[in-house]
């Protein structure tokens, strides 16, 4: 093989530095930034940098992943300062002459490292009922127009990897807040013409806590990997409230 | 190191695995027993909601179909390897199945006339193969997505108990022989690095799948077979563990699935001069022949040298003549796929896409009421299985796309529904004292080890050598190069250190441990593979090329002996099982 | 680390109508105040001489019509209410005890209280009379 052609074929490999938060409970020490050298690909994302530390120089750095490829919201985190999932974040996407800073999302108390205590963020999910309640009792299938199937599409795309959630500077404060997610979750019922249930819903999100800490700043929309419109689901539960119903 | 901390809890059914299949079984019983739901993930970071094209049922809602139809094509799909019984109940209980789901709240896509709308997927065909059906309902090409979140809505409903981040890594069984019987399994506690016993009278297995033993692969992470390696371990048999199945269209290189979906509405694969080849391979269905006919013939396309890309080392998937809302409406994730990770835009351009391992097609021999075989035909009582951990075998050789959704459908449910029924009239087996002392010796050995071999090396030796010798195309040399290999790994495995030896979230440990898990299940494939001297489905014989319907229409059946071994392999004891057959005599199956 | 340290206590259901009352208020008073603080600027400081033609003629000449001393206490009201209720979120917000909350919060509402009474008080009881020039300038002061 000749070199031109041999060059064709290569993936281009370059170096990169990352300052990784780190954070042990069992240390007794605060936490604090920790620099890696990596040699990543053109191809490769923030979680195979990631990856690459653990199984060759780190093995005690500590995150959650599975699928790899931003369907299951295992590994959100803010990544320059920005929430995203690792593995949906091309590092070539990144300004590679800098460092890339890699910390937990805010918000949750930190657990080890990139891991986070999501149970707030959960019961926050649970507590808007996030299930169909219908009472009828067909035999078949409901019927739904595609209109109205249309009508909640964009929030039935949430994955809870929390991105919006802790990218929220009302989260942020007290984590009192119900939070975006658990907002578009309420959406996706609210919204289903098949549900009997929006009022219920509609009176928890009418809550000291509920929609209006909302302050519009478009954080979570920003944040969120699966690209729902979540201010704007936000918007829309607030006019339903103010409307008395969906 | 402080001894572990071990916690003591009673249930009447316990659920190992909180995907589609755990959920669905969750759902049937937790309201009539006492329930735990025990997973490793968050229950929706499960690998079900990787799922995009559908699932399928013979609703007709499109156009006619009939359960008939459905099974015959699920049993040639199979290549004939699938228990017959087992497939008249998938799909006969599909519809069911895709009712009770919209009952529940998924968001189906939607017919002008407000039903549920289907459409072709693989191998899915009408009247015995005259032409492609529309049979796959679907959300979008997030179905698996909506099907996970819409069980975990359920469950929260329902109040369902679980314990999430905990790894099942044992299962107690008691007495000896055909009086052996599940006691409890036993977790790990990621957040804590506790132990906890959950004694139940019935235990549901639905582990999922153990992609990771391959390099190229459409599963997750943490795919690394710990369920079925309990199984394995306990003596238990492992039914057809050398069928695996590749998906055709894995993202070039990175193994990340783009839907068959994405043949379903139009798309086409071509070769570097742009030819159709799949035309010569399945003249009647071409794009849309079954799974494993596909993925060789893409393999083989490389294989001649007509591979497109700088190196010829893929083929391309053509959606570019699809009008792009066509593409935005049906298709959107796994455009975004080609997008995010390839740059690559699919309006204009094709995606370069290579078979990438998806699904086992293999795995916890059970009967169609999920009850788990302890050999051909003895159950053991209490212990069930279900989705892609379990065999039933409804997908024989080769799986149908689509069909998967709806397995951890149908025999979740069925797995829920008879584990409540045992728990009812059963009595809880007493928990030994020492439940949890194999797995106490299984964490503190490798927590305790101070060899010099790394973890993640030794894994990527085992993906390298099962991608190059046990992937689509396998020979009796590849093979036993692939075993010696599994063999060297054992040894170094023993010689490994981890790192990390806290007991909070200690990943580290954990990921040494599902190594263990994974060198099992490979080396179990790999010698299953062996001794199958045809080719059939998924398991393609270079050196047999053709099915041997005489001596293989059999299912295999390995289980671990205690047996000393010379060679590697020979402490697998390999015996086989035949093939529940009701109405469909083996054919040739041409598409 | 900036996170909150230890798992929050269970959010406490308030049903607080007043909440959603509170941001509707937000979002009509601050249309209106667009309007009259606009009004109030272009009078004031734009028209005629600008700034320099504000001293106590100018507001008694105002306030000497009802139009404007209605104009006038609407956009005290409005703005003191509107402003208060966003420091009361802010405090909301980043007081992280209940006490040091209350305190800031009843202090917020004292203070606007009192300067809505205040300046209602000014607007509608105001005397132009009480000035010299004005007295004699004026009509009614003459009587």
């Amino acid at each position: 093989m000749s070199a031109e052609t041999k060059k064709i074929g290569e993936i281009p490999s370059f170096k990169v530095t990352l300052f990784v938060r780190r954070f042990n409970p069992e240390d007794g020490q605060d936490a604090r930034w920790q620099d890696f050298d990596v040699e990543v690909f053109g191809t490769d994302r923030v979680l195979d940098a990631l990856h690459k530390i653990k199984w060759e120089q780190d093995g005690s750095l500590t995150f959650r992943r599975s699928c790899a490829h931003g369907v299951c919201g295992s590994d959100a985190m803010r990544i320059n300062g920005r929430n995203r999932l690792a593995c949906k974040t091309l590092i070539k996407d990144l300004d590679i002459t800098q460092p890339i800073y890699v910390e937990p999302i805010k918000g949750l108390a930190v657990e080890k490292d990139l891991v986070v205590d999501m149970n707030p963020f959960y019961q926050a999910y649970r507590d808007v009922k996030p299930f169909l309640i219908a009472s009828d009792k067909p035999e078949k299938e409901r019927l739904q127009s595609a209109e109205d199937r249309e009508r909640f599409d964009d929030t039935t795309k949430c994955i809870l990897c929390a991105a919006c959630t802790t990218s929220c500077p009302v989260f942020w404060t007290d984590g009192q807040y119900f939070g975006p997610a658990a907002i578009v979750n309420a959406h996706r019922f609210i919204f289903d013409s098949r549900d009997e249930a929006a009022e219920v819903r509609l009176e928890i999100l009418n809550d000291k806590e509920g929609v209006w800490r909302c302050r519009t700043t478009f954080n979570c929309t920003e944040a969120c990997p699966r690209g729902i419109q979540v201010t704007k689901a936000i918007a829309e539960v607030k006019q339903a409230i103010l409307r008395g119903r969906a | 190191m402080t001894k572990p901390r071990i916690h003591n809890y009673t249930y009447d059914v316990v659920i190992v695995g909180a995907g589609g299949a755990g959920m669905r079984a969750a759902i049937e019983a937790g309201p009539h027993a006492k329930t735990a739901v025990i997973s490793k993930l968050f229950p929706t970071r499960s690998h079900t909601g990787a799922a995009q094209g559908g699932m399928a049922a013979a609703l007709a809602n499109v156009e006619e179909d009939s359960w008939e139809w459905h099974t015959f094509d699920t049993v040639k799909g199979g290549d004939y390897l699938v228990d017959q019984d087992a497939a008249e109940i998938l799909a006969k209980e599909s519809v069911q199945a895709v009712i009770d789901l919209e009952n529940m709240g998924l968001p189906f896509n939607r017919t002008p006339d407000g039903k549920i709308d289907q459409r072709r997927f693989g191998g899915h065909t009408r009247d015995h193969g005259k032409a492609p059906v529309r049979r796959s309902c679907y959300a979008a090409d997030r179905t698996g997505h909506m099907i996970l979140q819409t069980l975990y809505q359920n469950c929260v409903k329902l109040g369902i108990e679980f314990y999430n981040e905990f790894y099942v890594l044992d299962l107690v069984m008691v007495g000896e022989g055909k009086k052996r019987r599940p006691s409890a399994v036993v977790a790990y506690e990621l957040a804590t690095g506790d132990l906890h016993v959950f004694q139940a009278k019935s235990i549901v297995f639905a582990t999922g799948g153990f992609g990771k033993i391959f390099k190229t692969t459409s599963n997750a992470h943490t795919l690394t077979g710990d369920g079925v390696g309990i199984i394995y371990r306990k003596g238990l048999p492992l039914e057809d563990m050398e069928f695996y199945q590749f998906h055709p269209t894995g993202l070039a290189g990175l193994g990340i699935l783009l839907s068959e979906a994405a043949r379903g509405e139009g798309g086409i694969l071509r070769n570097a001069s742009g030819e159709r080849f799949m035309e010569r391979y399945a003249p009647t269905i071409k794009d849309l022949a079954p799974r494993d006919m596909v993925a060789r013939a893409m393999a083989n396309e490389v294989r001649e040298g007509r591979g497109a890309g700088p190196n010829k080392d893929y083929v391309l998937l053509d959606l570019t003549h699809l009008p792009p809302e066509v593409i935005d409406a049906k298709l959107p994730d796994i455009t975004e796929f080609a997008r995010t990770y390839l740059g690559v835009e699919p309006y204009t351009e094709p995606v370069p896409v290579f078979p990438t391992a998806h699904y086992a097609m293999g795995g916890i021999p059970t009967n169609i009421k999920a009850e788990v075989l302890s050999d051909n035909k003895t159950v053991v009582p209490g212990l069930y299985a279900a989705g892609e951990c379990a065999c039933v075998s409804v997908h024989g050789a080769n799986r149908l796309g689509t069909n998967s959704l709806l397995d951890i459908n149908v025999f979740g449910k069925r797995a829920g529904i008879y584990a409540v029924e045992y728990a009812k009239t059963a009595q809880h087996v007493p928990v030994p004292a020492d439940a949890a002392s194999e797995v106490i010796a299984m964490i503190e050995k490798v927590r305790k080890a101070k060899g010099n071999e790394k973890v993640a090396v030794l894994r990527k030796e085992l993906q390298d050598t099962m991608d190059k010798n046990a992937q689509v195309y396998r020979t009796e040399d590849s093979l036993n190069e692939a075993l010696d290999k599994i063999a060297e790994l054992r040894a170094r495995y023993e010689n490994i250190s981890i790192q990390d030896k806290g007991e909070r979230f200690n990943t580290d440990l954990l990921e040494a441990i599902e190594l263990g898990f994974l060198l099992d299940l490979a080396e179990v494939l790999v010698v299953t593979a062996r001794e199958r001297r045809e080719s059939r489905g998924g398991h393609y014989r270079e050196d047999f090329e053709t099915r041997n319907d005489k001596k293989f229409m059999v299912h295999s059946m390995a289980y671990l002996t205690d047996k000393k071994v010379k060679k590697p392999g020979e402490n697998i004891k390999i015996d086989w099982k035949p093939v529940t057959i009701t109405n469909y005599q083996p054919m040739e199956r041409k598409y | 680390m900036v996170t909150i340290e230890t798992p929050r206590s269970p959010r406490s259901r308030k049903h607080a109508q007043w909440e959603k009352w509170g941001w509707l208020y937000m979002r009509y008073s601050g249309a209106v105040l667009l309007i009259l603080i606009f009004g109030h600027i272009v009078i004031n400081l734009l028209s005629g001489e600008g700034i320099k033609q504000i001293d106590f003629a100018f507001v008694a000449g105002k306030w000497a019509s009802p139009f404007w001393q209605v104009y006038d206490v609407l956009m005290l009201w409005l703005a003191l209410i509107h402003g208060t209720n966003g420091m009361r979120t802010i405090v909301n917000d980043y007081t992280e005890r209940e006490t040091v909350r209350k305190a800031l919060n009843y202090t917020l509402w004292i203070v606007c209280g009192l300067l809505i009474v205040l300046g209602t008080l000014v607007c509608v009881t105001f005397d132009p009379c009480i000035d010299q020039a004005m007295r004699a300038s004026l009509e009614v002061c003459k009587g």
